[in-house]
Order: structure tokens, then sequence, then C-alpha cells
């Protein structure tokens, strides 16, 4: 099994813990506290390995952060996501200012942990309170705004609303999915020197000569 | 010794003193509606017709009659001499007294009395022997001097009379503030508004004006700070924690002492959020900051949270200065305790000094083990405060969830945050929601232990769920006031001062959570009636009149229902024949309130002997008492 942690990042009342709590436990609770200090969670999904020939699914699963937004735990944050392999920066579709306050995040993200260590996630919350065929629309940050923004910096992106669940399922299904690539190119590589340097130090050690077998790499 | 900590309270006033400013000096900027300010009439309110002072004149018809029995006891009932004296002592007007003055007063000689603080945690039989002795005589003495009452009533009901008036405003449009008999506010030493419990923003504002002008003109003027101003009933107290100054306005007749515990209280809730250090450091840059901009929506319900935990309902632990165990069988506790222990022992790598202490708290805030340094204790206060967050501001939780959250514990040290491990624990064979469930707390000084502490916690959690005593923690049931043979006793408290801690049976409406209106107006009831027994005892200072003393307090109304003018409040058709009791000694406070319609004094005092050894002999079950310590 895989593991990997994930932090939740973004503005207070933007509603992370919504999200996680629809992930974890697909239910949505319209008086949510807010978070004081860190919640810790775990919840782990399948990944259908499409490059393989098995059929059988690979379990992986998320450590989650759940940080609060309140400005004054934010000086607590570097420990949340100094090990995290992914980032879920957060704002809310209906407040333009919670999307500064990610870009921020998303900002002190790139510079104190290294890019490609970490994957980040652009999402919009609250997509249920948008629907612009309908004229209590509260959109305040456009669809595209966020995009180019996201397409610039790198970002995956995605609009979800926690309350009807729409679309939060997808975001930790893909997150999962392009982890576990970067994990399988990783032991891929890892074991492909393991094997390398296995036949040298066989070849040091046994005065061999190296017998060029494919075989002996196997995955 | 003992892990808690006596609660203390500094700047407490002293009556008397030169900061004590009588009605007489300065008018109080609010004055209650329809209520004369003249003094000559108020001098009849006590502790108890706070609650009727405007309806005994308004209703001729109501009689109250308030009977203190105030007997001091000697350790030798031969010494004792009763004098009848009509002034008794300062809780006391002594024209409260309407008919019939009953005090008996007895010679005192305390010095020989049995010092139970100062005693092991194991007291040995000779002690309890001594205890017991002194019991024994305190009540022979009593015995001696109280009637055994005629029963006028004939009557004994359990539902208790609601004597007070419940003052509460009807509309909650365009209140003025004097509508609410109680109310706090917080502002800076600069003069803005930080938080008040009742009343709207414009109102708040011009009314702290007004309070900080008084604050400064006795700063000016008198050098020194203000503390208390009392005109009648109602009592403003001045708790100055510069650069915060904390006010309480009440006129139910609290004691100075009560009331500044409760702010003391909530500052304490203001610094577990913010330390301070930071607050100096706010202030330091800018004596002007106005603190709200500071404070999140969670400091604002959590204030508003504990308002009304120490105003409107039954909450003895800030009157106790005490807290609540969750009563389990002795055994159990001391396998907790080793559990705790062991594991800790055996996770070798957690460097020493990463676990700060270890807590499992049961429901209803009740403490259910502790593990901790030797040497080290936890002061009250920081524990209430830990438990007013865990179960108002977490019970929402997922099983799965573990918190990470720093607080300060102003007690331990206010300049400081401990990162708190928060985890609710849960057993496979009782599904129920997270608000009555246990919880495990492990605290450690340094911000980056949490995998640390979880992985002790998940061990923890294992081997309490594998041995079956995190069952024995959800099966635990609380004292009922049936589990102790002790007729005619309604409610008690039994704190026992060596562990800091208190026991009560459970309320009579704990389990029913459908009418919760019933349920509220009970608790605030019940909390009154223990009030002012309490402040039969203690002067306004919080001090007891005596090291050791029984006494009893009278309830007595005589008439039929009737409704309260204005429709304020309603007296509830029923007579009223309460009496209550305290007893103080250095090693226990008890009180306890009758069942309605019982003035029979010797059976309520030998109940209360039947309460006192049931506490005695069940003190391993009902309280923690080390902990624990490595
Ligand atoms: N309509 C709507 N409301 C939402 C949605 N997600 C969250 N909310 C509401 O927004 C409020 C804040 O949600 P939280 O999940 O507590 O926000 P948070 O980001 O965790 O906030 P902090 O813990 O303070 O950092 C709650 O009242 C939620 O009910 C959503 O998708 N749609
Ligand atoms: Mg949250």
């Amino acid at each position: 099994m895989f593991q990997f942690k994930l932090v939740l990042l973004g503005d207070s009342s933007v509603g992370k813990s919504s999200i996680v709590h629809r992930f974890v436990k697909d239910s949505f609770d319209d008086f949510r506290e807010s978070t004081i200090g860190a919640a810790f969670l775990s919840q782990t999904i399948k990944i259908r390995d499409t490059s393989s020939d098995s059929t059988e699914d690979t379990v992986i699963k998320f450590e989650i952060w759940d940080t609060a937004g309140q400005e004054r735990y934010k000086s607590l944050a570097p420990m949340y996501y100094r090990n995290a392999n992914a980032a879920l920066v957060v704002y809310d579709i209906t407040q333009q200012d919670s999307l500064s306050k990610a870009q921020n995040w998303v900002n002190e993200l790139k510079n104190k942990v290294g890019d490609e260590d970490l994957i980040i996630c652009l999402l919009g919350n609250k997509l249920d309170l948008c629907d612009s065929s309908d004229n209590g629309d509260k959109r305040a940050v456009m669809t595209d705004e966020a995009k180019v923004y996201a397409e610039e910096q790198d970002l995956l992106f995605y609009e979800v609303s926690a309350k009807t669940g729409q679309g939060v399922k997808d975001v930790f299904q893909s997150i999962g999915e392009k982890l576990y690539q970067i994990k399988k190119e990783e032991m891929l590589s890892k074991k492909g020197r393991q094997a390398a340097s296995a036949k040298d130090s066989v070849n040091v050690k046994l005065q061999r000569p190296s017998t060029n077998d494919p075989t002996s790499c196997c995955y | 010794m003992d892990f808690l900590d006596e609660q203390y309270i500094e700047n407490v006033p002293t009556p008397g003193a030169g900061n004590v400013v009588s009605s007489a000096g300065l008018k109080p900027p609010v004055a209650r509606s329809g209520h004369s300010s003249g003094s000559a009439q108020l001098s009849r309110s006590s502790s108890f017709q706070w609650g009727l002072g405007n309806n005994v004149s308004s209703q001729p018809t109501t009689s109250v009659n308030m009977d203190q029995t105030i007997c001091q006891i000697s350790a030798t009932p031969t010494s004792l001499t009763p004098v009848v004296t009509p002034s008794v002592t300062p809780a006391v007007t002594p024209d409260v007294v309407t008919s019939s003055p009953s005090i008996y007063r007895a010679v005192l000689l305390e010095s020989r009395m049995n010092d139970a603080a100062e005693n092991e945690a194991q007291a040995n039989s000779r002690v309890l022997d001594k205890d017991d002795a002194l019991m024994e005589s305190m009540s022979q003495s009593i015995y001696s001097n109280v009637d055994s009452g005629r029963r006028i009533f004939p009557f004994v009901s359990v539902d208790i009379p609601t004597v007070f008036i419940n003052k509460k405003p009807l509309t909650t449009e365009d209140l003025d503030l004097r509508c609410w008999d109680k109310n706090f506010f917080i502002l800076t030493s600069a003069g803005k508004p930080i938080y008040s419990m009742h009343g709207k923003d414009e109102q708040i504002i011009s009314f702290m004006g007004i309070l900080h002008t008084v604050v400064n003109y006795f700063q000016l003027e008198n050098s020194t700070d203000i503390r208390m101003i009392e005109s009648g009933e109602q009592k403003f107290i001045f708790l100055d924690r510069s650069p915060i100054i904390l006010v309480a306005y009440s006129t139910r007749g609290e004691t100075s002492n009560e009331l500044i515990s409760q702010l003391d209280f909530l500052h304490s809730y203001l610094l577990s959020s913010l330390s301070q250090r930071q607050v100096s450091r706010i202030f330091d840059k800018r004596e002007n900051f106005d603190l709200r901009n500071f404070l999140e929506s969670t400091d604002f319900e959590n204030l508003d949270e504990i308002c009304s935990l120490i105003s409107e309902k039954f909450y003895p632990d800030v009157l106790l200065g005490s807290l609540q165990c969750l009563t389990l069988n002795r055994s159990y506790r001391s396998q907790l305790h080793e559990c705790m222990l062991q594991n800790l022992m055996r996770e070798s790598d957690l460097p020493r000094g990463t676990l700060l202490y270890g807590l499992i708290v049961a429901p209803n805030s009740k403490l259910c083990s502790v593990l901790r340094p030797r040497g080290h204790t936890l002061h009250t206060t920081d524990l209430h405060l830990l438990f007013c967050l865990i179960f108002h501001q977490f019970q929402n939780l997922n099983e799965n969830q573990e918190l990470w959250v720093p607080i300060c514990f102003p007690k331990f040290n206010s300049n400081g945050f401990l990162y708190c491990y928060i985890k609710f624990l849960s057993s496979p064979n009782y599904k129920i929601s997270s608000k009555s469930r246990p919880v495990l707390v492990l605290i450690s000084a340094q911000k980056d232990a949490f995998y640390q502490l979880k992985l002790l916690g998940d061990k923890l959690t294992s081997s309490i769920t594998s041995n079956g005593l995190l069952d024995k923690i959800f099966q635990a049931q609380p004292v009922r006031i049936g589990d102790i043979q002790a007729p005619l006793v309604h409610h008690f408290l039994y704190k026992s001062k060596k562990h800091v801690q208190y026991v009560m049976p459970q309320l009579q409406f704990a389990d029913r959570e459908s009418d919760s209106v019933q349920a509220e107006e009970y608790e605030k009831k019940l909390m009154t009636y223990y009030q002012q027994i309490h402040n039969s005892v203690f002067s306004d200072g919080g001090i007891p009149f005596n090291k050791s003393i029984i006494n009893f307090f009278n309830w007595e109304s005589s008439l039929g229902p009737f409704e309260e003018p204005n429709n304020i409040g309603l007296i509830q058709g029923e007579k009223t024949q309460m009496l209550g009791l305290a007893w103080i000694t250095p090693g226990f406070e008890l009180y306890l309130i009758s069942n309605n319609g019982v003035n029979d004094k010797r059976i309520l005092l030998k109940s209360a002997k039947k309460i006192i050894s049931w506490c005695r002999k069940n003190e391993g079950k009902i309280f923690v008492n080390e902990g624990a310590t490595f």
C-alpha cells in the first residue's frame, strides 16, 4: 500500500474541512465549526493501474492535514506542508479575496518547498452557489481567471462543491493517480539504479563478467 | 502531592477596604428598572431575596422567610455554649430573618481539627477515625441545637420549586442593557470594547466608555484600582488585568469572590487563545489597539459559551474551584493508570520530556485519568478551559479524526503555548456520537511532536481497547442520589479539598434532551440554591467564616400560585419549605439541598453524614488521586 501526505490550505471558511468531510465521510454539515489548530485524518482510495495488464486495484492511503484558515495559526502551516506530497489550496468561488489568499499560499509553497516534490492543486469551492442560469448567482471569481492563473503556475485546477459533493471525489482520485504515477516512476528508476549497482557490486566482489541478462531486471 | 493546584485568585477584594465603593459614594450607571434606588428598603434584600425583593413589596400576599442557623462547632462537644446573637456573619443581614430568628453560636476551638489537606493520599485508618470523630462531634452539637421540626406541610416533593425570579427579557428587540440581571464586559485599558455578553454594539460602546471613565477616575483620584461598586442588589465587580479590564454586573447576589473567579475564567480564556506574551506585545506597540481585530469568530463563540456556562447553566466548577471525575471502579482506574504508564515506558522512540501530560476525559468534562511527570501539577482553571474547548468546540468530530491544537494554559505558563494531541475514543461495542465519547489528550511543549504522540496515542488506544478498559469507561455510571441512603436529600455537592475535585449525583434532567427549556430552568435554579448556601458560609472575599462550619439554610414561602407583575417571571404555585445545608471542614465541603416540604434538620443532618461517609468510602471510585506519575 502506498501512503501519501496531503495538506489543505486556504482562508478561513472557504470550506477546507467540508471538502475533507465530504471525501472521508461523504456527508456535509451546514454548521461546521471553524478549525482550531489542525485536524489529521486518513482515507484510502483504490486506483486502477492502466499501464499494467493486472486487473487488481492498487490501494493508496491519504494522510490528510486539514489546517485552520484563521490568521493566528498561519505560522504553524510549514509544519504541515513541509513533508506533504500534495497541497490542496482552496478558495471560495463566491469570495474574490479568498483567491488572492490562495495565491499567497501558492507562492509560499513554491518558495519553501521544491516544485518537483509537491503537487499543488487549486480548488474553487462552493460551486453549488453558482448557477449562471439563475439570477441568484453568487459567483465572484470567474472560472477563466483562476484557470489561467493555474496554468501559468502549473497547478491542477478544479471547481467543486463540498455541499453537493460535485467534483470532490474526482479531485482526490486524480491527485492519487498522479502521485501513484510519480511514485511508480521513481521506484522504477530506483530499481533500475539498484539493479545496476547490484550488478556492479557483484562484478566487483565476485570478479565475474556481467551477464547482461535482461530478465535480471524484473518489474 | 496532589496533581491539581488549588485554584487561587489574585486581587481578592476585601470588603470594607478603601477600594470598595458603596452606593452612597457613586451612583452606578445602570439602574435596574422598576427598582427604587433607596437603600433603606433594599437592606432587606439578602442573598436570597434578590430574587424576590421587588416582589415582596408589590405582592404582599407572599411571605418568604429565610432562616439561618449558623453553628460553628468545636471538636469537643462539651465546650459548646449556645449563644443567641442577632449579628451572625456579614453574609446575613439581620433583618432578613423576619420571624423567629433561630441563630445559634458555639464556641470555637478549631486548632485541634484535622487538616485533611495535609494528609497523604492514602489516609490511614487512624486519620479516618480522627475525621470521623470531628464529624461526629460537629453533628452531635448541631443535634442539640436544632429543632427536629414539625412537619408543617403534608407533602414532600422531589420537584424543586422555583423561588427565584428568572429575569429574562421577553423580546430581544430594542433591549436596554439593564434588562439583563447579569452581564460581563471586557474592554482594553484604553477603553476599547472587546466583548460583552449581552447588548448591542451601540449600547456597549457608550457603556464601556462609562466603565472606562470610572476605572480611570479611581486610578487618578485614589491611585488604587477600583474593585467593586455596590448599590442595593446591584453589583459591579472590576478585574484589572491590564491591558485588559473585565467587569461583571449582577443583581443575583453572588459574592464578589465568585464574580471575580468568573472574570478570571474569562480572562484565562483570552490568554489561552492569545497568550500573555502576545497580548503584551500587541499593546506595547499600540496602546489603542482594537483587540477585536485580532480575535476570531471562534473566540467570540467560546466567550459566549463560557458566559452562558457560568451564568445560565449548572456549572459548580467555578464556584467550587474544582472539577468532576468519572465514577469508575477503583481497580479499573488503577489498571488504566498502569496501562498508560506502561505504554509510555515502552515507547522508546519518544524522547523524555516530549510528553508533558496525558489525560483521558469522559463526556460532561469528567476527568478519568491522568499521566503526569512526578512533581508537576495541573491547575483546575487550565483543565476547565481545555474541557470547554473539547466539549464545545470539537464535539462535531469524525471518529477517525485527530487534532493538534496549540493552547496556552495560563496558569501553567501564560507566555507560551502547549500543543495538544486530541482524539475522541471509540469502541466497536458502543456506537455513539462524538459528543458522548471519552477523549484522549496528550500534551507536549514541542510543536512538532504530533507524530510521536500519535504513535503513543495509537498504542495506548489499542491496549485499552483490547484489555476492555475502554469499555469500562463507556459503561461507567454516574452517581445517582438513590445510590446513597440519604433520605430527603434532593441533590448534593461534595468537594474533597485534598483532591480539588467534587462529586455530585446526576441531575434530574441529564438524560432528557427533549425538554431542554425545562432542563435549563432546572439547572439555573439548582445553581442559585447552591450559590446561596455557599454564600452563607463564605465571606464576600471568598474566605469561609470558619475552618469548620455547619450551616442550615431555609427557603420558605407559603403561597399558592400567582403571577409576577410585568410578566417577567413565574413563581410556581407550590408551597416552598426547603432546607439547604453547608458543611465545611478542613478536609471537605458539602452542600446539599433537601426535597421540597422538608424542615426536619435532624434527618437532613443524618443524611449529610451518610453522604460524607459514602464519599469517603468511595474516594478511589469518585476521585482521581495521584494519577500515573513518571
Ligand atoms: N453552500 C456551500 N457552503 C459550503 C460549502 N463548503 C463549505 N460550506 C460552508 O462554509 C462554511 C465554512 O466551511 P468550513 O469547511 O468550516 O471552512 P474551513 O475552510 O474549514 O474554515 P476554517 O476551519 O476556519 O479554516 C460552513 O458553514 C460550511 O457549511 C459548499 O460547497 N457550498
Ligand atoms: Mg476547517
